[in-house]
């Protein structure tokens, strides 16, 4: 099994060259469940990779250890320079510089949109209000909902809401930007408004991690795909790779279920 | 439960549910009668049975409230059954506290005002104040000189004046008003105490009783909210002793502590210490066994949080500190605001219990005066304990109905 999983690709970098966020041997366990078996990844800077792979494979296992809401029982995890330790110095720092955008949206229902979005900035980066305000308005009109800045998360849709959810993240100005299946709670007709504003993001040079089932997504905006399956990396490749010639026969399996 | 795993995907706000309406089609009373109370013979007995008893019971409690009651025995104690023994020369000092509350209370209904503009609305909030209305009333019903009317109408206009200013006040402000009525509450006390005023053990009556209540409720409550923390606490000592002192605190009826507390208290403070006054004993005793109670309702409220909340948080790299008290407890109280209030209300009841441990609070005057020269043995006790269970009852009953204010007013525009 783990000939196959280490091969070039795996550990390539894409984007500019330099690599964001190095994943080596990574192990997590759950009990004596073993959700992430030996994961070797390298994200470079600008890169969007795009990760597919069977519900219960450890997709959002991998990208929640990236900003510790897991934490990873061996290997390293290195992001943007700054290796993940128990020091909580350590973490906070790389969460100040990773983003996450859940399933789940998991806006704060007590505050308005405008105090979700500047929430982060007052709170964690000790701006002023003025500074936050005008940054968050920025950030809401980034995703193209100024107009809802004074509601509560209540009273917008699914796709508003994840909207709001992308521009609390990116309040914060993060180097990186983690996507847990973002538009996978939401209806037909709102999916497509949320990856046209994950797409913007990526044509703007933002480093992703996408978890996600839109092929299509895949397709036009990943730099790599990566294909997990039972806590492994199966098969890294670019999305050509992917759709026209897969190599490894679970791959193949997973493709032809979906697609 | 909402874990955040099974919640709906999409949350359309919800429309306001339509106002009922009952019986939109005409239906003469007579008809109406038959139809609810006579259709059938036995429904006919029972409407029978029990419309008499209604009727005698109605009949001999207005008999007694308008025509039997001798109401000189509250008449002339009116002062006693308010503050107690509380010095009389002091008694400026007790109107200027309620001043002092009447600003604060003016403040926070005229910024809430700005919500409200119409006509339905501000009947619904001429509802709200009935209650108290009618408490004043029924006290001044009582007094024996203008001057408690005058200053009564003197601590309205400065309500009502607040009221004006609060409804021209910044929106942002309406977010600083419970440090309001914390510093009022306080400012209050002052004019009480400071520079010689009378220290609360000789305070009485229904002053007593509202005093205790308000500190037992400001301070049981943080106690309430901590130990509700620490026993979700990740160190295991911490919630260890939350866990032990929720579950002792529990398992004893609140009139034995408060026997304990009277008399040991004092037993446990270090030496140099003087042992507290009785009231204070039987303060804390209050504000420790509410903060158990109140613990348990925090404890469910942080339960009904989502942890996606908790993990959102983080990811925004907000400390724990931060999360706990900007994300989750806002959350998990308003969640559990009814209970809350039930428990305040409970608080306020409980108070009577200090009678018990010798204290002149509400009941204590109210059964002490029937041992006055001038009415003992004459078996007054109706009249009394009618006056003050009134008082308890509007002011439990405001505070229920401030309550669901609370609560529709947090409830708008979320989830
Ligand atoms: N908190 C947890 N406790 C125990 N098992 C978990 C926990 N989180 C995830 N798992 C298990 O780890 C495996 C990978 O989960 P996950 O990363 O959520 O998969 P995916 O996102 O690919 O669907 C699953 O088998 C899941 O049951
Ligand atoms: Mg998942």
């Amino acid at each position: 099994m783990t000939e196959t999983r280490l091969d070039a690709d795996a550990t390539r970098v894409g984007g500019t060259g330099e690599a964001m966020i190095v994943c080596e041997g990574v192990d997590k366990f759950f009990g004596d469940f073993q959700a992430l078996k030996g994961i070797n990844l390298q994200v470079g800077t600008q890169e969007v990779v795009v990760v597919i792979g069977p519900s219960g494979s450890g997709k959002s296992t991998l990208i929640r250890c990236i900003n510790r809401l897991e934490k990873h029982d061996r290997g390293r995890i290195v992001v943007d320079g700054v290796e993940m330790s128990d020091d909580v110095r350590n973490i906070s720092e790389i969460r100040r510089e990773v983003g996450m955008v859940f399933q789940q949206f998991n806006l704060f229902p007590h505050m308005t949109v405008l105090e979700n979005v500047t929430l982060g900035p007052r709170q964690v980066r000790h701006w002023n209000k003025r500074k936050a305000l005008e940054l968050g308005m920025q950030m809401l009109e980034r995703v193209q909902i100024p107009e809802q800045a004074s509601k509560y998360p209540g009273q917008l849709s699914g796709g508003q809401q994840q909207r709001v959810a992308i521009a609390r993240a990116l309040a914060m100005q993060p180097k990186v930007m983690l996507f847990d299946e973002p538009t996978s709670a939401l209806d037909p007709e709102m999916i497509k408004e949320v990856l046209d504003a994950m797409q913007e993001l990526a044509e703007s040079g933002m480093t992703m991690i996408v978890v996600t089932h839109e092929m299509g997504f895949a397709r036009s905006v990943a730099n790599r795909v990566v294909f997990m399956s039972d806590g492994q990396i199966v098969e890294v490749g670019t999305p050509e790779h992917f759709f026209t010639d897969p190599r490894e026969d679970r791959t193949k399996l997973f493709l032809s279920q979906i697609l | 439960m909402d874990l955040g795993l099974s919640r709906p995907t999409v949350e359309e706000p919800v429309p306001p549910p339509e106002p009922e309406r009952h019986d939109q089609r005409r239906v003469p009373p007579g008809e109406w009668v038959r139809d609810n109370l006579f259709n059938s013979v036995l429904n006919g007995i029972l409407t029978v049975v029990f419309g008499v008893i209604v009727v005698y019971a109605l009949f001999r409690a207005l008999r007694f409230v308008f025509v039997s009651a001798r109401w000189e025995v509250v008449e002339a104690n009116l002062t006693n059954l308010m503050v107690g023994l509380y010095p009389r020369s002091a008694l400026p000092r007790v109107w200027l506290a309620l001043g002092i509350l009447a600003v604060a209370a003016g403040l926070g209904a005229g910024a809430a005002s700005r919500r409200r503009r119409t006509s339905a609305s501000r009947l619904d909030a001429l509802k709200r104040s009935a209650p108290a209305l009618v408490g004043l009333l029924v006290i001044l019903s009582f007094t024996r000189t203008p001057l408690p009317a005058l200053l009564t109408a003197a601590v309205l206009a400065v309500a009502g004046l607040s009221w004006l200013g609060g409804s021209r006040l910044p929106e942002r402000f309406s977010r600083r008003l419970p440090l309001v009525y914390v510093a009022a509450v306080f400012a209050a006390y002052l004019a009480m105490t400071a520079a010689g005023g009378p220290g609360i053990d000789r305070w009485g009556g229904f002053l007593l009783t509202t005093s205790v209540a308000v500190g037992g409720i400001v301070l049981s409550f943080p106690l309430g909210v901590l130990l509700g923390l620490g026993r979700r606490s990740s160190f295991p000592a911490v919630r260890t002793f939350c866990v032990g002192y929720i579950e002792i605190i529990r398992g004893v009826p609140l009139i034995t502590l408060l026997f304990i507390g009277s008399v040991t208290i004092g037993l446990f403070l270090p030496p140099g210490f003087n042992r507290p006054e009785l009231v204070t004993r039987g303060l804390v005793v209050i504000i420790l066994f509410t903060g158990a109670y109140l613990a348990e309702t925090v404890r469910g409220g942080l339960q009904s949080v989502p942890v996606g909340q908790t993990e959102a948080a983080k990811a925004i790299g907000l400390s724990p500190l931060k999360t706990t008290f900007l994300i989750v407890l806002p959350q998990a109280l308003r969640n559990v605001i009814p209970t809350l209030v039930g428990q305040f209300i409970s608080l306020f009841k409980d108070t009577s219990l200090l009678a018990i441990i010798g204290l002149i609070e509400l009941l204590g005057i109210a059964q002490a005066i029937l041992f006055q020269g001038d009415f003992r043995g004459q078996g007054l006790q109706g009249e009394t304990l009618a006056f003050a269970a009134f008082l308890y009852w509007v002011s439990c009953y405001s505070m229920s109905r401030a309550a669901q204010r609370l609560e529709r007013r947090l409830g708008v525009g979320e989830r």
